[in-house]
């Protein structure tokens, strides 16, 4: 009764929140009701059993893409109402095609037929005795093995065209070798001078590199030894 | 599942080649010098060593169901290796010049053939659209290639826009497919299909949006609106690979996916693909009459030629698809060859484009004239060069099913194609000439005699080919 | 009474209770955290620290909850007023449930659910939420800023974090977190996986905006970052929900690398002390190194903590895990899930 219940609740928020997300003034508002949509869906999946699915969508969907989303959302200064101008222009148009498409889907969904497994399966997603997570593993590392590593090829490639398309690396950028700057020593950096007292840095052979030199001062003397430290 | 049963060796040349792509990258980004001209040679490399391990042809079915190997996927294979071999060698100095040496260029080239090889040998539809991504996001990032350049942008954009939809439609189609049988393997929906009877609307709808998807890919009408643009904006050496290897695959996975799977759902399929195919002949033929830039002339050409090709699997018969496969081969080396000739065509360092600038190429240098000539008599299906041949058996296979009005659209959009064909060819030996072209680099001749060699001499030896076409063919109507 | 406690009624009160034990002591914790660190600070600068309010200044928490619940709430023009009280809300809410699956003894968690380490992971790539909706519905500039530095950082270290974890997963065999504990019988996990454990918890400092990667709040730079804007009770919320965060980030150490509630050695001496003891003992313990590096490191440059994240901890956590996997299926040592 319960989970019915929560099944209930957990489809209507998600529904509504969807139909928020499309219909939403503020851009923001409208990732934060994605947002929202997401967890409705991990929460029906756990109802579903997909414990693994549940947690991983919220990981990866809220917790990183929808992160990326609203950064981007936040960033963008898009003028909405600008982007809306032809709605009415091109309202005919796009309902035309719309209510083509639902006539269409009507007709298809006429001649529905399960497929003879579903029937059955449909009521024992889960085999009992094996972890749902390692009935994920088995098809995603051992049954679709070669879609897997195809689509991590797939990401790679979006990645080199990622940065082959935008990365404009000049070459005069100061990069900090943090090996290099771990490995300098005092002795390789820090002279000790004994300087006389009066004796001016001239005088000593030390010279800042171009640093116009006032006239010293016989006070500041001190003060610029002390700098090399 | 035990290791040796996913029979993974079946998938050596992919995996090898995949590999061989990750090591370029690795040492292109770690060398501190650009590397273009490197990675290129060892992309190159990496494509003969594939080539090599795709020849001795282990056959069977791996990875679950999966991934097929078998005559049909190995001659594609080879068949888009040499092309993407031949557009690096044609890249090589074109890049150098208009200033595109990066080594990522040959990379991407590469991951982009395995992704074709996967087409190649997909058995699932869900390997079909994993093969598919992979290939055209490559494509997309190429084609965008030059990023300072407004055009060049434009392309990859526009490609990617339009490219993201077929992607949708075509997992759409496959959705529709998988709910109304029940299975993305193809030899268990062969088998769920066996009695067209049982197919229902919903599946049909499915196969529809899944033609429309690769249909895309190939360019053929109507979803062939971003060719011209494409060809015309992205940089050059990328146009001549999208006018060879990356119109093989899809073909090929759109002959395997209609004859395996949906082979017995041959009447519902085949009057689409016939529709198509004129659609494409007659666009193709037409449109190309009126333009001035020889990119965009290959765009609608090889917008015909697609149609040509559609032919062959309307037929549905071990000739058809024979006659695809050859005619795929021909025009692969025809196109390629095409594209070392325009993409000689600079003056001064500058790049040219226009069909105009072609004029008097027969006095100022016979040799590039001769080779386009050969290559334009061959796209027009003169005899007795290799597209006479492609054509002759793609024709032949619908004649004998009975297809005639097919095969005279065919030979009469043929002939009205001939007249732009041949039109080059006027322009180059019969206008006034203009000032000669910077000399060619050996890379561009080296290619472009290859193609001019395969394209003329090919009806002197034209059993291995056919032979091999023939057993490929026979895989997909066991 | 037991009969009771089967109906769905009684269930509810049963959990009600449980979180009441579970959240007051973890609130009281909380706030005696704000104390510590200040006498730790205090300490390690050689200054007292809060000595005035009661004795040794031990009331000295209630004394700031006091003031802060006593100010008015400021809301700033132009501020999105919904979003902006929202944010401090989100942020302490989603630092408190994540307390469900904490296991502080063998099956002590009020959800003992399979997959109790990926509902830690999600919770707390949650927490960036908080501060972003906060930086952005201030309608600041610093406040924007710190919103964008930190989710920039918290999504960089999530992906070493997640290596770093399924590097525990695969020693284990399970998402349970009782489970997790239960493997590290022989031997914690801090020992053969001790470059992971330094990575998590200099991860865990970056995902808690901690010093030195404190760069979301930035004192010196823009003035307090994301919660420049905020003060009183809802300033309060954030402040609580950043200390409830380091305990739960010192109690996930402590469940994945130092053996939970396991006595160490698991002899004599050592396991006449009740496991919740030691669970709290293991957890100041990782408390009191936060407090540690703060007094002692200065703070990250923004350009340092990302290559910090991509290039050393993702590679670094990567090749480990690697390592680890091919150790255990060479000598045989994978375990098997039920």
């Amino acid at each position: 009764m319960i989970a019915t219940l929560a099944f209930y609740v957990f489809a209507v928020i998600l529904l509504v929140s969807a139909s928020m997300v499309v219909s939403a003034r503020n851009p923001v508002h409208s990732v934060l009701f994605l947002i929202l949509t997401f967890f409705n869906a991990a929460a029906l999946f756990l109802l579903a059993g997909a414990e693994f699915l549940a947690m991983i969508l919220v990981i990866v969907y809220v917790g990183a893409v929808a992160v990326l989303f609203l950064f981007v959302v936040m960033m963008l200064d898009v003028n909405f109402a600008q982007l809306r101008e032809g709605f009415q222009r091109y309202l005919p148009v796009g309902a035309t095609i719309g209510v083509v498409l639902l006539v269409e889907l009507f007709m298809v969904l006429g001649g529905w037929k399960f497929a003879p497994e579903a029937a059955s399966l449909r009521f024992a997603p889960v085999t009992p005795g094996v972890h749902n997570t390692a009935q994920l593993g088995r098809l995603l590392y051992t049954d679709y093995f070669l879609l897997f590593q195809a689509s991590g090829l797939v990401l790679l490639v979006a990645m080199i065209g990622a940065i082959v398309l935008t990365l404009r690396d000049k070459g005069d950028g100061r990069r900090q070798d943090i090996s290099r700057q771990l490995a300098r020593t005092a002795a390789d950096t820090l002279v000790m001078v004994d300087v006389a007292t009066g004796a001016g840095m001239k005088d000593v052979g030390i010279l800042r590199p171009k640093v116009a030199e006032p006239e010293p001062v016989a006070a500041a003397h001190d003060h610029g030894h002390g700098g090399h430290h | 599942m035990t290791w040796t049963a996913m029979n993974w060796t079946l998938a050596v040349p992919e995996l090898v080649l995949a590999c061989c792509g990750m090591g370029i990258l690795v040492f292109g980004v770690l060398s501190k010098r650009e590397t273009f001209q490197l990675c290129s040679m060892l992309t190159i490399g990496a494509f003969l060593l594939t080539g090599v391990l795709v020849l001795p042809g282990a056959y069977g079915v791996g990875y679950s169901g999966l991934f097929t190997s078998d005559a049909f996927s190995a001659f594609v294979k080879l068949l888009v290796l040499v092309a993407a071999a031949l557009c690096v060698v044609v890249s090589l100095d074109y890049n150098e010049h208009v200033n595109l040496r990066r080594f990522e260029f040959p990379v991407l080239m590469l991951f982009c053939t395995v992704g074709m090889m996967l087409m190649a040998s997909a058995s699932n539809l869900m390997t079909m659209y994993v093969g598919t991504e992979l290939m055209s996001l490559a494509i997309y990032v190429l084609a965008a290639f030059a990023r300072d350049e407004l055009r060049s942008a434009e392309a990859g954009l526009k490609y990617f826009v339009l490219g993201a939809l077929a992607s949708g439609l075509m997992l759409y189609g496959i959705s529709l497919v998988y709910g109304f049988s029940g299975s993305m393997a193809f030899d268990k929906l062969a088998e769920a299909l066996a009695d067209p009877a049982s197919a229902s609307p919903g599946l049909v709808v499915g196969i529809v949006f899944i033609v429309a998807g690769l249909a895309f890919k190939v360019s053929a009408v109507p979803f062939h609106m971003w060719t011209p643009d494409v060809y015309e904006g992205a940089p050059t050496s990328i146009t001549a690979f999208l006018g060879t290897a990356p119109k093989v695959a899809p073909m090929a996975l759109l002959v395997r996916a209609m004859a395996t799977p949906f082979g017995q759902l041959l009447v519902q399929w085949q009057q689409l693909i016939v529709l198509v195919s004129i659609a494409s002949m007659l666009l193709g033929s037409l449109a190309a009459i009126g333009q001035r830039n020889i990119k965009r002339l290959m765009a609608y050409s090889s917008i015909g030629h697609m149609g040509y090709v559609l032919i062959g699997l309307a037929a549905g018969s071990v000739d058809g698809i024979r006659g695809v496969l050859i005619y795929l081969v021909t025009y692969v080396f025809m196109n390629v060859g095409t594209f070392a000739c325009i993409l000689a065509m600079r003056r001064r360092g500058k790049m040219l484009e226009g069909i105009s600038d072609l004029a008097g190429l027969g006095r100022t240098d016979p040799a590039m004239a001769l080779a386009f000539a050969v290559f334009m008599f061959g796209m027009a299906g003169i005899p007795p060069l290799s597209g006479f041949w492609g054509k002759y058996f793609i024709f032949s296979a619908a004649v004998q099913q009975g297809m005639w009005t097919l095969a005279v659209i065919g030979v009469l959009t043929s002939v009205v194609g001939a007249y732009y064909y041949i039109n080059i060819v006027k322009v180059m030996y019969f206008d006034a000439p203009e000032e000669a072209f910077d000399p060619r680099p050996a890379s561009l001749s080296f290619v472009a005699a290859v193609g001019g060699l395969f394209t003329t001499f090919f009806f002197v030896f034209p059993a291995p080919v056919v032979a091999a076409a023939e057993a490929a063919a026979k895989v997909l109507f066991r | 009474m037991t009969e009771f406690l089967q109906t769905p009624l009684g269930i509810l009160v049963l959990t009600l209770v449980q979180a009441l034990l579970l959240l007051v002591p973890l609130l009281i914790g909380v706030a005696y955290l704000t104390y510590a660190e200040r006498k730790v600070l205090g300490a390690m600068q050689l200054r007292r620290g809060p000595n005035v309010v009661g004795p040794f200044g031990l009331f000295q928490p209630f004394a700031d909850a006091i003031k802060m619940l006593m100010k008015e709430t400021v809301i700033p023009t132009g501020a999105n007023r919904l979003l902006f009280l929202m944010a401090p809300m989100l942020t302490f809410t989603l630092a408190m449930i994540a307390w469900a699956v904490i296991p502080v003894n063998d099956g002590w968690a009020i959800a003992d659910i399979n997959v109790g380490i990926l509902y830690l992971f999600a919770i707390s790539s949650l927490g960036v939420y908080g501060i972003i909706i906060a930086g952005w519905a201030s309608n600041s500039k610093y406040a924007f800023l710190g919103a964008l530095r930190s989710a920039a950082q918290m999504v960089s270290y999530e992906v070493s974090m997640g290596f770093i974890m399924v590097t525990v997963l695969i020693c284990v065999g399970s998402l349970n977190l009782n489970d997790i504990v239960n493997a590290q019988k022989t031997v914690w996990f801090c020992i053969p996986l001790f470059p992971m454990f330094i990575m998590f918890f200099i991860s865990t400092l970056a995902e808690t905006n901690r010093s030195p990667f404190d760069l979301p709040e930035g004192e010196s730079e823009i003035v307090a970052g994301f919660f420049v804007e905020y003060s009183a009770m809802s300033f309060a919320l954030f402040f609580l929900g950043e200390y409830a965060n380091m305990i739960l980030m010192s109690a996930m150490t402590t469940i994945l690398f130092l053996g939970g509630w396991l006595a160490p050695f698991g002899i004599e001496p050592f396991t006449w002390l009740p496991g919740p003891l030691w669970f709290i003992i293991k957890v100041v313990a990782v408390l009191f190194v936060f407090l540690w590096v703060r007094a002692t490191f200065p703070r990250y440059r923004y350009d340092q903590l990302m290559r910090l994240g991509w290039k050393v901890f993702l590679p670094g956590s990567l090749l480990y895990l690697v390592l680890v996997a091919g150790v255990l299926v060479a000598m045989g040592w994978l375990p098997h899930a039920a």
